[in-house]
């Protein structure tokens, strides 16, 4: 269970981190096939294992350019069991819209991955647990997490590439707020907001730290990201279990330096590697996948 | 409580009391609901069923009053109810549970009163003294969420900002007390909070969350917060910005995506006495492929949506309310 087992490393007892990144030019040019093939060589422990799926379902979307695509969690579900995960589910607690079933029907999740009622889990109406976050960043005291993810052994944070109008990204980390749920929170989680949001990602990402990250950057969103930015055609899926080296990866093919991040900079003294020299990049290179996307003006300065 | 067997439903000979029955049957030995089929009762999911249940059987029976009995022994000393049992109090429950309570009682009783006391005393946190002073510090152009936050309504949960969502429930909830049960304040939250919504409205009609404009791009409305808005904007049928949203929530009237957003536009299109259809049909259909995932407050909108029109959601006067 990810809650007792949280690590919090401080850099100089951390080994370095591994992470792909795989060009894919379209959402129908092999994802499964390369996604697959990424698993295998970066062998997440997933045997025997019940494996959550958290994408990022955040509104409606009939563009495609805000939500996680279907294709790449049907690719991740079929790779965890393939690799011998015991259950693979999809779980999400969107954070604009409480009409989630409206999110799941534009997207034609079902098409995906098969019936909802055993495929998927709406953590805005879970059954919660209060829990004392591992570090104090924030104003929070405690953070209402939902039962369903407390028990998963292994949970994989599965964003989309796109630039945040508030923190400047949101990625891996900042995919997490997803599991705080509105019937606690609301609808936005506005706690998390007042609380601090730099240090709030902190808190939950230290309490329930991602066991695993794949970014959809196969097509991202630039500008006035999260939801109402444009699309930015990327072609790349990034992958590792260093949710912190993988988030500073993707920052780098989106032309921004991470340590700029303000809350990639505090999750690297606990929770992973950000400096370039401690993650090993598997497949191709940040220089030949780096396409820099278009920032709003209070984030400009996070460019390299 | 276990799901409902698939031999006992009967989705394909639609009835009025499905949902209902849905409900019935969905209840807790404790006396609330879940937000989900099975799950441990919470207090929205309870008021919402409570005020389902009543637009279609008229008068408070056992069901009900254990429920209501659920819903007193949870409120917290200070009025409010939590989101969940023993965590932090919301402003939009504690709105629900007044009024279901209010509703299902013959008059109100002490706990709506000191429940709508608790809200109108709860102010959002954008209007404090630190909120503007660091308004005052922000240059012109880093301010991208352009409204007027003198105008206050009510958050999700104390100490964060207004939305549209729980502004509303807490007006239709006002609004159904009688002026002598209402605090002092009262008179004034409802003002600031009509104020607000209107100022909340989107470019061309409806609302989302509660960011109409950011950083220059115009916010896209939901169907959930625009129906939510025009109920509680209800006795204002001619202002613009409710004919507005009127007009884009029957544009996407054709083309439902959820069984929420069908029942919530169904709902409210009546009580504007705007034309509707039936839509019992498409409702089963969508129990059908989803069992609504198996979320409680979307059926009790679609017992709502299919019943006679509750009298909470009629004409009430600012002078007499409706209790």
């Amino acid at each position: 269970m990810s809650y007792s087992n949280t690590r919090l490393v401080p850099p100089f007892h951390r080994s370095p981190s591994s992470v792909a990144i795989r060009a894919v030019a379209s959402y129908e040019a092999g994802v499964e096939a390369v996604l697959w093939e990424t698993l295998q060589e970066l062998g997440p422990p997933v045997r025997d294992k019940s494996v959550l799926l958290k994408p990022n379902f955040v509104e409606p979307d009939v563009e495609g350019t805000i939500n996680t695509h279907p294709v790449v969690i049907r690719a991740a579900r079929e790779a965890f069991l393939r690799l011998g995960a015991k259950t693979v589910i999809v779980a999400e607690g969107p954070g604009h819209e409480r009409d989630t079933e409206a999110i799941l029907e534009v997207l034609r999740l079902s098409d995906y991955v098969g019936p909802l009622d055993r495929s998927f889990v709406d953590l805005n109406t879970d059954e919660v647990s209060q829990v004392s976050p591992r570090t104090h960043a924030s104003k929070l005291k405690s953070l209402c997490l939902p039962k369903t993810v407390l028990a998963a052994d292994f949970v994989v944070s599965m964003p989309k590439m796109k630039t945040h109008h508030w923190v400047g990204v949101t990625l891996a980390l900042k995919n997490m707020f997803g599991i705080i749920p509105g019937n606690c929170y609301g609808w936005p989680k506005n706690v998390l907001h007042w609380a601090g949001l730099s240090q709030s990602i902190l808190d939950i990402n230290s309490t329930i730290r991602p066991d695993f990250a794949i970014v959809d950057g196969i097509v991202g969103m630039e500008g006035n990201g999260p939801i109402q930015g444009a699309p930015k055609a990327c072609g790349v899926l990034v992958a590792g279990s260093d949710p912190v080296s993988v988030d500073a990866t993707c920052a780098r093919i989106m032309g921004l330096r991470p340590e700029r991040i303000d809350y990639l900079r505090r999750a690297s003294l606990l929770l992973g590697n950000i400096e370039e020299a401690r993650i090993e990049q598997l497949g191709e290179t940040i220089g030949a996948t780096c396409k820099p996307f278009e920032m709003v003006p209070a984030f400009q300065e996070l460019r390299a | 409580m276990a799901r409902i067997p698939p031999q006992e439903r009967d989705i394909h000979t639609p009835q009025s009391s499905f949902f209902p029955d849905l409900l019935r049957r969905a209840q807790n030995p404790d006396g609330g609901w879940g937000y989900r089929q099975g799950l441990q009762s919470t207090t929205e999911p309870t008021a919402w069923s409570i005020l389902a249940l009543l637009a279609h059987e008229g008068p408070p029976d056992k069901v009900i009053s254990s429920a209501c009995d659920w819903l007193r022994r949870t409120q917290t000393d200070e009025g409010a109810w939590p989101t969940s049992s023993g965590k932090d109090p919301g402003c939009w429950v504690t709105a629900l549970a007044c009024l279901a309570m209010a509703i299902a009682a013959e008059g109100p009783e002490g706990a709506v009163s000191r429940g709508t006391k608790w809200l109108c005393s709860t102010w959002p946190a954008e209007g404090n003294l630190l909120w503007r002073l660091r308004q005052l510090r922000q240059e012109k152009s880093e301010i991208f969420v352009h409204q007027d936050h003198s105008l206050r309504g009510w958050g999700w949960t104390p100490n964060t900002a207004s939305w549209v969502e729980p502004t509303a429930y807490v007006m239709i909830m006002l609004q159904n007390l009688p002026p002598q049960l209402r605090p002092p304040e009262a008179s004034r939250r409802l003002q600031l909070a009509e104020r607000m919504l209107y100022d909340r409205a989107c470019r061309g009609g409806g609302w989302n969350a509660g960011n109409p404009l950011v950083y220059g791009v115009p916010g896209v409305p939901r169907i959930g917060p625009t129906a939510w808005a025009l109920l509680a904007l209800r006795q204002h049928p001619e202002h613009s910005a409710v004919l507005e949203g009127l007009g884009w929530l029957e544009e996407h009237y054709q083309n439902p995506r959820s069984p929420a957003s069908l029942a919530l536009t169904q709902l409210c299109l009546k009580v504007f006495s705007r034309p509707t259809r039936p839509i019992e049909d498409a409702l089963c259909d969508f129990y059908g492929g989803s069992e609504f995932l198996r979320s409680t407050p979307v059926v009790a909108w679609a017992s709502l949506a299919l019943g006679e029109l509750p009298r909470w959601l009629g004409p009430s006067s600012p002078e007499k309310g409706v209790i």
